[in-house]
């Protein structure tokens, strides 16, 4: 039967715009005779109201952070960390329901002005059908929107809130005790107000960022020259050479970061006992590759690179591969030497193909947690390591794991994490504005 | 120019290529030698009498060859269990995020929706952060599920951690195998989801095989997240298995090696064999975004 609409029966923009605002679906079910997805919607409006005081204890909780209760049993008291967590999670749920809502206006206008072009209400048939087939986007998005939301938004939320909170050890660790809003507190104590503090938080963060610097210039230096070297060089061992300097990239960065960590010890090495060994060096004047504060960074971006220029030397080997050859032979008959044709052919196509790799690589290494924490731990010990747990090598990442694992200050881990947030916002964007999809206008 | 000046020339340039080839081919030596420097001692290491670093002998294999560590791994640790639990986590990450990846690049290739911009932006910001930084909150989050101490947890904390980036990988290889293939088949009367697992996916195979190989072997050696999550001694990974070896505890550097040669050889032989195809998807996925 095809529902054909009078006139009479047509409704309104207005009472369609001004009933589904007033509430989910309910334009649907008052005017568009669109029952299912108003009943969908209408229940979601009612489950959302039905857990309203729920809602609303949950976003209080998350300002106040409980109260202490020392006189109850410690099972009983307010969870600070528990009620921040829930009180994120509503606001996200909230998020959904608020795009819900504004998805619910949106179709009953569409399907308004779908009745308005069509002079008719859509017959039942076409209609069943079409839910089925708007499903499959819907139902393919959702896991993906969800796990996103929940295991990566929610706890980036929740880092960042921690940084204005005092949730540190040994006075605010629930569940024997409460947490509280501090405001700026972290931040003021780590930039300046508490003397070693910030001595250690200006250390770890000028070495981090030399860290990330050196160990992506060095690996893509690196990695460059071996590419080219074995790319002109010609040689019949060519494939064999390529085999064995890729093995690094294959094998895990724990396993040879470990390996490497046992080889350099300074006292029961290999290195130090083979030099002993040759006579290069005695039992006493053994080199201190990881102890010495000094020694221990050049090692850490020496073995970096010993890590990882098997990569960039692949993409390189991957983009000379791509280069014309007319060019080449155009360069042998203009009488070009190998030097020539790698300084003005090679050189340029490769750098400007592969420059944004570099970027990327330097926020992969302000990240670069393996490599440092299995090659040092992030020893040796310098001054102020016994307060602070950061260690002579630790960069940002490392040292937000000790002081979450170790000394329990999550207060200020998370006040790390919000630098490194800020440190890469602009690679972020950069990241966003290199993409085809931001090129081609579709963003 | 007369004939002998020019067969001179030649000599000449010939002695400079052989000279250039010697020199190169020393460098070559001399780098791959530096490369395999701590792989050798990993080999031999597995296969060496003693315990601890300061027992094994500086030049590999002298002190003989032993099985006594593979012995010691296979009888007296929980090696294979180890073994078995990173193996499904592995797994469960690879399959799921093949699939949630897959489906999500699909509709954000094909579909117009509202929300979709800022959606494929905050994955695309998303991407950028570590996933540790947030690792309180994870932590809190699966208590609250109930997914601490348990491998299922891992593979939704790995699943969530894969999605900005692979799906963004996913969808640009997707935008470009043409549309008028799956509009062929729409027009066929195919529904959406036939469309996208008998036409778009057999075409994404290439991505997919790469999708599902990297997640498959992230898992493999990751420390954080197994190190806060899983506490018994049933639910122990390789990486926190192996790391045990070595801690400042006790140094049994012999056995950790012995473990560790065992995953890196299926590792390299991966790698070795397909550098070729390795070098293009590398230069494809990462460059021409």
């Amino acid at each position: 039967m095809i529902a054909t609409a009078s006139a009479a029966e047509i409704p309104s923009r207005t009472k369609v715009l001004v009933t589904s605002l007033l509430f989910m679906g309910l334009a649907h079910l008052l005017y568009l005779k669109q029952y299912i997805k108003g009943i969908f919607f209408a229940s979601i409006e009612v489950l959302f109201f039905i857990f309203l005081p729920r809602i609303w204890e949950k976003i209080v909780g998350m300002i106040t952070l409980g109260d202490p209760q020392p006189n109850l049993p410690i099972r009983e008291r307010d969870h600070s960390m528990f009620m921040l967590i829930d009180g994120i999670m509503i606001l996200a749920v909230i998020l959904i329901f608020v795009m819900l809502y504004y998805l619910s206006v949106k179709s009953a206008l569409s399907g308004w002005q779908e009745i308005q072009i069509n002079g008719k209400f859509p017959d039942k048939g076409s209609f069943f059908s079409e839910i089925g087939d708007k499903a499959f986007p819907v139902a393919g998005l959702m896991p993906a929107i969800l796990l996103v939301l929940f295991f990566v938004i929610v706890p980036l939320v929740f880092s960042a809130c921690v940084a204005f909170t005092n949730y540190s050890a040994p006075k605010n660790i629930p569940p024997n005790n409460t947490v509280d809003w501090v405001g700026l507190d972290n931040f003021r104590a780590l930039f300046g107000g508490d003397a070693i503090w910030t001595g250690a938080m200006g250390r770890v963060a000028a070495w981090t960022l030399i860290w990330a610097t050196l160990a992506t210039i060095t690996c893509y230096a690196g990695g460059i020259i071996m590419a080219v070297v074995l790319q002109e060089s010609r040689i019949r061992l060519k494939t064999v050479f390529r085999s064995i300097f890729i093995l690094p990239y294959a094998v895990p960065t724990v396993v040879s970061m470990l390996i490497w960590q046992n080889l350099l010890n300074g006292s029961f090495g290999t290195v130090n006992r083979t030099l002993i060994a040759l006579g290069l060096i005695t039992k006493d004047t053994v080199i201190p590759w990881l102890s010495d504060p000094k020694m221990a960074r050049f090692m850490c971006i020496a073995i970096n690179l010993w890590a990882g220029f098997p990569y960039f030397m692949l993409l390189t080997m991957g983009t000379m591969t791509s280069i014309n050859k007319d060019q080449y032979e155009a360069a042998d008959i203009d009488g070009a030497s190998p030097i020539q044709r790698f300084r003005f052919i090679t050189l340029p196509q490769v750098l400007y193909q592969t420059m944004p790799l570099i970027i990327m690589s330097f926020t992969f290494n302000i990240n670069n947690f393996g490599a440092i924490f299995f090659l040092t731990g992030g020893n040796p010990i310098v001054a102020d390591s016994t307060i602070t747990s950061a260690r002579g090598t630790d960069i940002m990442v490392t040292w937000i794991y000790k002081l979450t694992i170790t000394l329990l200050k999550y207060n200020y881990a998370s006040v790390l994490a919000v630098c490194i947030f800020v440190i890469l916002a602009p690679f972020a964007i950069y990241n966003f504005r290199r993409t085809k999809s931001f090129k081609e206008g579709e963003l | 120019m007369t004939n002998s000046t020019i067969t001179k020339k030649h000599s000449n340039e010939r002695t400079f290529q052989i000279i250039n080839k010697t020199i190169i081919t020393i460098v070559l030596t001399i780098v791959a030698m530096a490369v395999l420097y701590p792989l050798i001692y990993l080999v031999s290491a597995a296969f060496a009498p003693g315990n601890s670093i300061s027992s094994l002998n500086i030049i590999p294999f002298k002190d003989g060859v032993t099985l006594e560590h593979y012995r010691f791994l296979f009888n007296n640790t929980n090696y294979m269990l180890w073994f078995k639990n990173t193996f499904l986590i592995a797994l469960g990450t690879s399959v799921t995020t093949v699939l949630t990846c897959a489906i999500a690049a699909y509709v954000f290739s094909r579909f117009r929706f509202p929300f979709k911009k800022s959606m494929m932006l905050s994955l695309l910001i998303l991407q950028i952060f570590p996933s540790f930084v947030g690792m309180v909150a994870i932590y809190v989050i699966l208590l609250r599920i109930g997914g601490l101490d348990t491998l299922w947890g891992m593979v939704l904390i790995y699943l969530a951690g894969n999605i900005p980036y692979n799906t963004w990988l996913v969808k640009s290889y997707i935008d470009s195998i043409p549309r008028s293939l799956d509009e062929a088949a729409r027009i066929d009367g195919a529904s959406n989801a036939r469309t996208f697992f008998q036409i778009v996916l057999p075409l994404a195979k290439p991505i997919i095989i790469f999708l599902a190989i990297t997640s498959f072997t992230g898992p493999w050696m990751e420390f954080v997240f197994s190190k806060m999550i899983l506490r018994s001694n049933a639910k122990q990974t390789l990486a926190l298995g192996l790391f045990s070896f070595v801690t400042d505890k006790k140094n049994e550097f012999t056995t950790f090696c012995a473990g560790a040669l065992i995953i890196a050889i299926p590792f390299v032989i991966f790698f070795v064999l397909t550098q070729r195809i390795l070098v293009t998807s590398l230069s494809s996925g990462a460059l021409k975004e």
